[in-house]
């Protein structure tokens, strides 16, 4: 079990910097989810811990010993690549041992931790059988039951589950979040997939073109974003952003000349600026005088537990609401919308938070 | 469905094909037909000018047992298995490493040496026959079966390389990465993981490989003179005889020297499997 700490890591290749300066500390036993848009960084910062691509400059120090120089098999982590890289000619359990087998382990030992593995993971029936046999689930836990034997200080996972079906997902989700529970051992998982980061993270690590934008636990960032980047990522359906102008006090003209009070602002608001909102915090008005917004329905998901709007605002600024099951609204009606102050948050023309919203208030 | 089956297309599509299907396949065996009856043609058929008719009478013992009897060709099979079998093992091992090497490691000159290895094919052998032969004689290795060996191996190398380097650029490279990261170090990745993956490679490179090297001509002639050296195909010379030219036995000869390259690809036919990798990575 070891502590995970990044000091200004910076990655190059040739003239392009994809790595631009990372520090980042990841406690020992903690769940790190790195998450953020394709070409971001992610995969390339967590090969970086791996061994698997060297450090322009900076450090890297596991359990408290650097690392940045060292080989990657001395570094005491195990990697599940998304593919699960398996070896197609060896049986489940050669695929498992190869590792030790490879290193000088004793037979005796390399089965009973095969054992032990297998067990976690309800291996024990497809031991003897080849990766081509196995479905892509199955395969996927052959992988994990490889990184566990080698017992590592921690665990590194790129993108584990995105060859996996939806329901499958799911399921792995669930038994990995499992793992790391029994384990209680580091792990650091990357993932494009902002809702397998909110639901499994201890703490989410939210990357842009190579910097970190925010760090923080799954509500932290979804309640309190740093700015508008990690606002629209984190979150399904994405935040809302409406162009609003301040107005006297705390107040924001909205588009079509509604306006927005905010309380407990604290930042002095001027000049052109941004409003967010989530889908899931917006609520329908029954009249004008309860309304912020007028808006036209441009498109509507009718999921039974929840409807989903689509609609355009006066200015054609597109925004989600979502909606009870039993609203009835049909496409091309008006649909008056109501911002509940305490749940918009706002954001200066740099895309910097002026104001969260608390919705505990 | 496709192709489209022959029975279902224009009657007279069906008439060509059946008509065009066997004169293609005829002229293109002609060759072999007419070698494989010169070999059981009587020697008095030959001498009465009776080359393409139908032979007098069937010789196939006495053809055949006098290339055994009145040359050494029995010996100069055996000269060829021992010049062929050591340069398939040594050319497809050192391809093996250097095509490991250029595949997996990123290194500055990689791409050069690579090229390297291509551009060598391109060069005509006939060009250096004598600077070869000068190479040799001075190293004290002209007519030995080191020297033979030694000079198609190094020839061969460029083709195999190639060819095992493409190859396993195409396997998955995470499962390198990923025995890396598990601490195996590089020799056993190459032996334990890349090896056993590549075999239908191998046994393709070394079919391959052993058809050239069985059928050199070229190089045997050039490299060797004694009958200690000479490989079957310099050796079947010995039968043109003083005055005449026995093509009766010649063919006879040629179709004996011909089966070890088609037995051997009988023999490596099953590791042939393809899509060994497959299911290796995505599900």
């Amino acid at each position: 079990m070891a502590t995970v700490t990044l000091k200004n890591a910076k990655k190059q290749f040739g003239a392009v910097e994809i790595i631009k300066g990372i520090d980042l500390s990841v406690a020992d036993g903690e769940f790190c989810v790195f998450v953020g848009p394709s070409g971001c960084g992610k995969s390339t910062l967590l090969r970086m811990i791996a061994g698997l691509e060297d450090f322009t400059s900076g450090s890297l120090q596991i359990g408290g010993k650097e690392m940045a120089k060292v080989e990657s098999a001395d570094r005491g982590v195990a990697m599940v690549f998304q593919s699960y890289a398996l070896y197609p000619h060896m049986t489940v359990k050669q695929n498992i041992g190869f590792g030790l087998k490879m290193t000088g382990h004793s037979l005796a030992d390399i089965e009973g931790r095969t054992k032990r593995a297998a067990d976690m993971l309800q291996l024990e029936p497809l031991l003897d059988r080849k990766p081509s046999q196995l479905s892509g689930g199955q395969r996927q836990r052959v992988a994990i039951g490889r990184a566990i034997v080698r017992n590592p200080e921690v665990f590194l996972f790129d993108e584990p589950l995105s060859n996996l079906d939806a329901a499958l997902r799911v399921q792995m989700r669930i038994q990995i979040g499992k793992l790391h529970h029994d384990l209680k051992a580091t792990m650091i998982y990357v993932t494009h997939d902002q809702v397998e980061a909110m639901t499994m993270a201890d703490k989410i690590v939210v990357l842009h073109a190579g910097r970190i934008e925010q760090v923080g636990s799954p509500l932290e960032l979804y309640h309190r974003p740093n700015n508008m980047f990690v606002a629209g990522f984190i979150g399904s359906p994405k935040m809302n952003f409406v162009n609003v102008e301040a107005g006297t006090g705390s107040s924001l003209k909205l588009p079509g000349g509604g306006t927005v009070k905010i309380d407990g602002m604290k930042a002095k608001l001027s000049g052109k600026l941004t409003l967010g909102i989530r889908p899931e915090h917006v609520e329908l008005a029954k009249k004008t005088a309860d309304a912020n917004v007028s808006t036209v329905v441009r498109a509507a998901e009718y999921l039974g537990s929840e409807t989903m709007f689509y609609v355009t605002l006066p200015d054609g600024t597109e925004a989600a609401v979502k909606a009870d099951g039993l609203a009835k609204t049909q496409v091309g009606d008006t649909l008056l919308l109501h911002f509940p102050p305490k749940a918009c948050h706002v954001f200066d023309p740099d895309g910097k938070t002026l104001h969260n919203g608390d919705l505990s208030k | 469905m496709f192709p489209r089956p022959i029975e279902k297309s224009a009657p007279w599509v069906g008439i060509a094909y059946k008509v065009f299907l066997p004169i293609a396949l005829i002229l293109w065996l002609l060759p072999l037909i007419g070698i494989a009856i010169t070999s059981v043609r009587p020697a008095s058929d030959l001498a009465s000018g009776n080359y393409f008719g139908m032979p007098s009478g069937f010789a196939f013992v006495e053809n055949y047992s006098s290339v055994f009897k009145n040359s050494n060709i029995g010996w100069y099979i055996l000269n060829s298995f021992r010049v062929t079998i050591p340069t398939v093992i040594g050319a497809v091992a050192l391809s093996c490493l250097t095509g490991y090497a250029l595949a997996v490691y990123k290194f500055k000159s990689n791409l050069f040496v690579f090229f390297l290895f291509v551009a060598g094919n391109f060069v005509p052998f006939q060009i250096l026959a004598i600077p070869v032969r000068d190479l040799t004689l001075k190293m004290g290795l002209y007519d030995t079966m080191t020297g033979l060996v030694l000079f198609h191996v190094a020839f061969q190398t460029g083709f195999c390389t190639l060819f095992m380097r493409n190859f396993m650029k195409a396997l998955p490279f995470a499962l390198i990465e990923s025995a890396r990261v598990e601490g195996v170090n590089e020799f056993k990745i190459f032996w334990h993981i890349v090896l056993p993956l590549v075999r239908p490679a191998m046994a393709a490179l070394a079919v391959l490989i052993f058809t050239f090297i069985w059928n050199d001509y070229f190089w045997a002639t050039v490299m060797a003179q004694s009958a200690d050296v000479r490989p079957v195909t310099a050796g079947m010379n010995e039968l043109k005889g003083q005055y005449k030219v026995a093509w009766e036995l010649i063919s006879a000869a040629a179709i004996v020297a011909a089966l070890p390259p088609v037995a051997m690809f009988f023999l490596m036919q099953k590791h042939f499997i393809a899509g060994l990798t497959l299911g290796a990575t995505k599900g």
